[in-house]
């Protein structure tokens, strides 16, 4: 497109103006959030939320992590993203693996119970699903959390992977096979490595993902101390709700580790979306 | 583990040991699949047919509870409320998404000044928590917030306006909230099929006198379908079933008065109460609205699944 539209000086104006319309709309309640989060008390920003902060308090992210419990939340979070990155990883890439490399009768009916996980999103079963949990007595615990939110990422991410195989050629493996090597063996030491640039897609996927849900801890966590910070959030804000300088703070500190590694990969983080864009 | 297995002095064909290890290869992820996401949707069928509080025995009532959901008026009209207020929430959503993002991601695919930064800005909300998003935008339109004082200050309203305070504007804020969050992801998807638009395509219609308008409508639109289905398709599926924005600000009972209720909040009231002291709960009941709404979707999610399926 760009070189074959040439903007001319008024037309570049416009379009600027129109960018940035957006961008207003988009950093002006971020902005806002900074501002009033480093005000010292509610009145300063009910009576000014545009001005500055007098005195800049700082004080106020060091108060509502300690006082939220925020430290127990963010580690919470952090166990149950990483544990789902790791296990969705070994999972999705050996089922993909046997699903593309390795056909049988029947590995076709198993890849479209898969794909109807991509369609039909599990939050519609969450009754049966509760009962299942129950049943399994990992009701309230963080392994069961674990577990759903992991199996929840399986089909988009097995899907993103078997396309991934597809396109990879087989002369390596054949050859391995000729030598007599074993499956494990061309899983771990062919088919890991050539499929890293998938796994990172789907690794990033998972974590955000893992990291933002906000629905299926609420249904399975009762007790505080194995909130994530989604839920910790939830709790300050009934904790905080009439001091929003805190409550600005405290949503800056759950926005933080996502937007970090935002910015540190965004470009994979597009192009998992725009592969991966099955699924939200 | 290779160790027991590549010993063939036991006597076992290296096929049999193949046949063992790509089975232990795929069990893990077989099992975790089926039993969290797999059985649990293949076991609303059984679940729907019952009435069960959740705990205790499972009373056998037949397609009662379909009827009843149907029919029955405390539970039609909430049905019909929250199924009529979700396409509402659904429409207002994707005209927004369409409109804008194709209007942005145009722009965004011509030589403009910054537009690498532009990209990266309206990205910006997408990789964020609901939760945070939720109570940072409740707070930003709040009657004693940064919008409403903006807005009386500069004289545009007399007084602050109730976005999430009035049955008549709390849906549309939040359909807002999620045009927000969301838009970023519509931009993308538009934007590359926008630029998977053939360039000599565009130059043979400018050569032969087009003008911009003209080949914008007549050579990039019609390209662009797919990126449109696409987006449509996902967002319906995305509304159906997830209520967060609404769980998070109004709670269960999804008010002013029911008026932000949508299928996600129906479900979770009939699974678990709208608050601590609701009795009526039925797990058998949201089974059959889980079923219902799947079925809703079921044409999109088909969609997706044999789209799926033709890029293999």
């Amino acid at each position: 497109m760009d070189k074959i539209f040439k903007l001319n000086k008024r037309e570049q104006l416009l379009v600027q103006f129109i960018m940035l319309a957006w961008v207003a709309v988009v950093l002006i309640p971020f902005a806002a959030a900074v501002f009033n989060s480093l005000k010292p008390n509610v009145g300063q920003v009910l009576r000014d939320p545009f001005g500055l902060p007098d005195p800049w308090s700082w004080g106020n992210f060091a108060h509502a992590w300690v006082n939220a419990n925020f430290a127990q939340y963010f580690m919470n979070s952090a166990i149950i993203a990483v544990s789902c990155v790791v296990i969705v990883v070994f999972c999705a890439s050996t089922t993909a693996f046997v699903l593309a490399r390795m056909p049988f009768r029947g590995s076709t009916f198993i890849f479209i119970c898969f794909l109807i996980g991509v369609a039909i999103p599990i939050r519609l079963a969450l009754a049966p699903l509760f009962d299942t949990v129950r049943n399994l007595g990992l009701l309230d615990s963080l392994l069961g959390v674990i577990l759903v939110q992991s199996a929840a990422m399986m089909p988009v991410s097995v899907f993103i992977l078997v396309s991934f195989m597809r396109n990879i050629s087989k002369e390596l493996e054949e050859a391995a096979r000729m030598d007599g090597a074993l499956p494990f063996t061309i899983y771990w030491r062919i088919i890991f490595p050539l499929m890293k640039p998938a796994i990172a897609t789907i690794a990033l996927l998972t974590f955000v993902q893992a990291w933002n849900e906000y629905f299926l801890p609420l249904i399975f966590l009762q007790s505080e101390e194995l909130y994530p910070l989604t839920l910790g959030l939830q709790r300050f804000n009934q904790q905080f709700s009439i001091q929003w300088h805190m409550m600005f703070a405290g949503i800056l500190i759950m926005m933080a580790p996502t937007l970090i590694a935002f910015m540190l990969a965004s470009r994979q983080f597009i192009a998992g979306l725009t592969q991966g864009g099955v699924k939200e | 583990m290779s160790s027991t297995t590549s010993k063939p002095v036991h006597r076992i064909s290296y096929r049999a040991v193949e046949i063992i290890q790509r089975n232990l290869l795929l069990a893990p992820g077989v099992l975790l699949y089926a039993t969290f996401n797999f059985i649990p949707l293949l076991a609303l069928f059984q679940l729907s047919l019952v009435n069960w509080p959740g705990i205790g025995p499972k009373v056998y009532v037949g397609f009662d509870n379909f009827t009843k959901v149907l029919t029955h008026p405390y539970y039609r009209d909430q049905m019909l409320n929250a199924l009529i207020q979700n396409l509402v929430f659904f429409v207002v959503i994707i005209v927004c998404f369409l409109l804008i993002g194709t209007l942005l991601a145009m722009l965004l695919s011509v030589k403009t000044w910054g537009r690498k930064t532009y990209q990266v800005i309206f990205f910006l909300p997408y990789p964020m928590a609901g939760a945070a998003v939720a109570y940072l935008l409740d707070l930003f339109v709040h009657p004693r917030g940064p919008l409403n004082a903006a807005l009386v200050q500069s004289g545009l309203l007399d007084s602050p306006f109730p976005f999430l305070g009035s049955e008549d504007t709390a849906l549309i804020t939040m359909s807002m909230f999620y045009t927000w969050h969301r838009m970023g992801f519509a931009i993308m998807l538009i934007l590359s099929g926008i630029l998977a638009v053939r360039s000599d395509l565009l130059e043979a219609s400018m050569l032969d006198g087009a003008s911009r308008w003209q080949s914008i409508r007549h050579v990039v639109f019609p390209v662009l379908g797919p990126a449109f289905i696409l987006i449509t398709v996902i967002v319906m599926v995305d509304v159906f079933n997830n209520a967060d924005y609404v769980l998070l600000i109004m709670g269960p009972e999804a008010g002013p008065l029911r008026s932000t209720d949508i299928m996600g909040t129906f479900l979770f009231r009939t699974a678990f109460g709208g608050s601590a002291d609701t009795t009526d709960t039925n797990f058998g009941m949201a089974a059959a609205i889980g079923l219902l709404t799947a079925i809703m979707i079921l044409p999109a999610a088909l969609f997706l699944a044999l789209r799926n399926l033709r890029q293999q």
